[in-house]
Formats: structure tokens, sequence, C-alpha cells
């Protein structure tokens, strides 16, 4: 499989502090902000429903809870494997949503890191960059 | 991969009494962005990481916070001189108070301390929809709750679909959706905002 491209952002879940609080352990039942793993918009046919990345032209493969993918911060080169935990990011919201850094750009969600995966690529307020994500 | 563990060699002697990290800074930048880990991933895919932690700060001390993690756990996060620190902005240590939440992110030393590279003091991520605008504020539905967010004159910003920060905040509409950095404000539903990411 050639490497998906696009946006990355972080997200958390399992116990948590402020509008954290009630997120829960995801649809998985088994996502931990301070564990590798991340959110995947086909992680199951009810999940595509809601992320609907096919109506931002990205084709995504289905992949269940626990498959393991390899996201790369394209602003850094920095790379991290993770696994399924959960289902989002609701890629159809941010259709078209470009972040760059300098000439390397990535268009449209396609990937949220927990807390931990996030920060061991990227700084926390940083909020959203380009990425790919490929599965070795 | 060769820089970090040099760089993170650097901050543990610092924590244990050397002053090495005095020469750190001519490994490269200490800010969040250069701080990350490179090379092979030592952590298992899925697996917790021994070298971050989260949870809310119950105490302070000579450079140490005490800190309970949201699953109970007790974590002792050292900050030295390398360690950069974000609360809204980046900040300093003396800004830190006992209550706030963070996540950080360092080196886990034999002593069972954590030797903080960076820590992100109430930082929040929130994917939410407007549902008012007012004098410097937005109020946030996040997941069917209302959250209170304050813009910040001089620090909030906006992005437009990747058009560079502004201050410039009338883009934004009623209905839309938005993600937005920031920083919550302790036991209320209330963050300050750094970064508002929109459609243009």
């Amino acid at each position: 499989m050639a490497a998906l491209t696009g946006t990355m952002s972080w997200f958390c879940c399992g116990n948590s502090w402020g509008p954290c609080g009630t997120a829960g352990h995801g649809a998985c039942g088994t996502c931990n902000s301070g564990s590798y793993q991340h959110a995947w918009p086909n992680a199951s046919a009810a999940c595509f429903n809601i992320t609907r990345p096919d109506r931002c032209g990205v084709s995504m493969t289905r992949r269940g809870c626990g498959f393991r993918h390899y996201t790369t911060n394209r602003c850094n080169g920095k790379r991290i494997g993770t696994t399924i935990a959960d289902c989002g990011p609701q890629t159809d919201l941010w259709c078209g949503e470009r972040a760059c850094c300098g000439s390397v750009c990535g268009t449209n969600r396609i990937v949220d890191l927990t807390a931990a995966a996030y920060s061991q690529i990227a700084s926390l307020s940083s909020g959203l960059q380009p990425c790919s994500v490929d599965t070795v | 991969m060769t820089e970090t563990v040099d760089r993170r060699r650097l901050l543990t002697n610092a924590v244990v009494g050397s002053a090495a990290l005095a020469g750190a800074t001519a490994l490269g930048s200490l800010a969040p962005e250069a701080a990350f880990a490179a090379g092979d991933q030592a952590i298992e895919p899925g697996a917790p990481d021994p070298n971050f932690a989260e949870g809310r700060i119950t105490g302070i001390s000579a450079g140490m916070l005490f800190v309970t993690g949201s699953d109970m756990a007790l974590w002792r996060i050292r900050i030295t001189g390398g360690t950069s620190i974000w609360k809204l902005r980046p900040t300093t240590f003396d800004q830190v108070a006992v209550g706030d939440g963070l996540y950080a992110r360092g080196l886990r030393l034999p002593d069972g301390t954590l030797a903080a590279d960076s820590v992100w003091v109430n930082i929040v991520n929130v994917h939410a929809h407007i549902a008012a605008i007012g004098r410097n504020l937005l109020h946030l539905d996040h997941k069917g709750k209302r959250i209170v967010g304050h813009l910040v004159p001089g620090t909030s910003a906006a992005r437009y679909n990747n058009t560079p920060a502004v201050s410039d905040m009338s883009m934004l509409r009623v209905g839309k959706h938005v993600q937005v950095i920031g920083a919550w404000v302790p036991d209320t539903n209330e963050v300050e905002i750094a970064t508002v990411y929109a459609a243009a």
C-alpha cells in the first residue's frame, strides 16, 4: 500500500481531566491518552458512515481495532507506530483543509493520534501537522 | 538519534547535579518542536509510554511537580533548565500551579522521576461547533456540552485553512466546526484560546 498523505491531530481518551474527562476509552474500549494508539476514520462500517472520508475524495482501507499503522510527521520526518483504538477523525468536516510546513503540505484529516503518540513526533501545541500513514 | 540521546543524557546529568546542561543548546534547540525522540521506536505500538505522564498537579516543590494521574498513578516530574513549558503560550515554571492539568514528555530516571523535556499545562484540543459568538468569547458545543472559550488579546489566533495565524476572528461563524487548541481553566467549563482552526 502506498502511504496515505493528509493531516494529523491529537486527542485524549481514557481517564483524563478537563474537557477530556468524559472521553471514555473510545470505540474499541482500549483507548488511553498515554498509550501509542490512534483513531482511524474507517475502523468499521458504522465508523465510516460517520467520518465519510470518501466525501473528501480520500480512499481509506477498512481496518479494525488493534491494527498497526505508522504515522510520519512530514514537518520533521519523525515516525511513530500506533494501533487503532478509536473511530475518527471526522474527515468530512474538514474537506480540503490543508496544513503545511514550508512547501510540504497535507490535505484532509486522516488520523488522530493519542497525546502520548503525537507528542513523540510533534508538539501538542502545534495542533495540526501534515503527515503520511503507512502499514510498514 | 545520536543527537537525541546526547541531549537526553545532558538533561539527565543536569537533573542529577551536573552542569552539563549549559552546553545543551549547542546540540540544537530545546523547544518542543526539536525535542522529540527519533530513530527506532522502543515502545511497542499500542503500549503505554513510560516516558509520558498525564494528570493533575497536587504539589510543587524545588523544581519538582507532584502529579496524580487520571488513572491514579503518582508521578514526580523534574523540571530542569532545559524543560520547555507551555501554558497557553511558552512560559516559565513559576506560572505552573497546583490544580493544573498537564501532559509531560521526558525521560524516566532510575529513581522513578520523569526528567521533563516538555510540559504542556492545561492544554486541550477541542473539536466543537460554534454555538454563539460574544465579545472576546466563543461559546462552543462540544459533545453536547457547552465550553466557553475566551479570546486572549495578543495571544489568541485563528488559522483559516492553513492561512498564517491571524488575530482576526471575524471569519468565524455560528454553526461552523472548529478545532481549538487552548488552556483549560481548572475546574470550570472554560478555556483560554491559543489557536482556532477553521475553514475559510
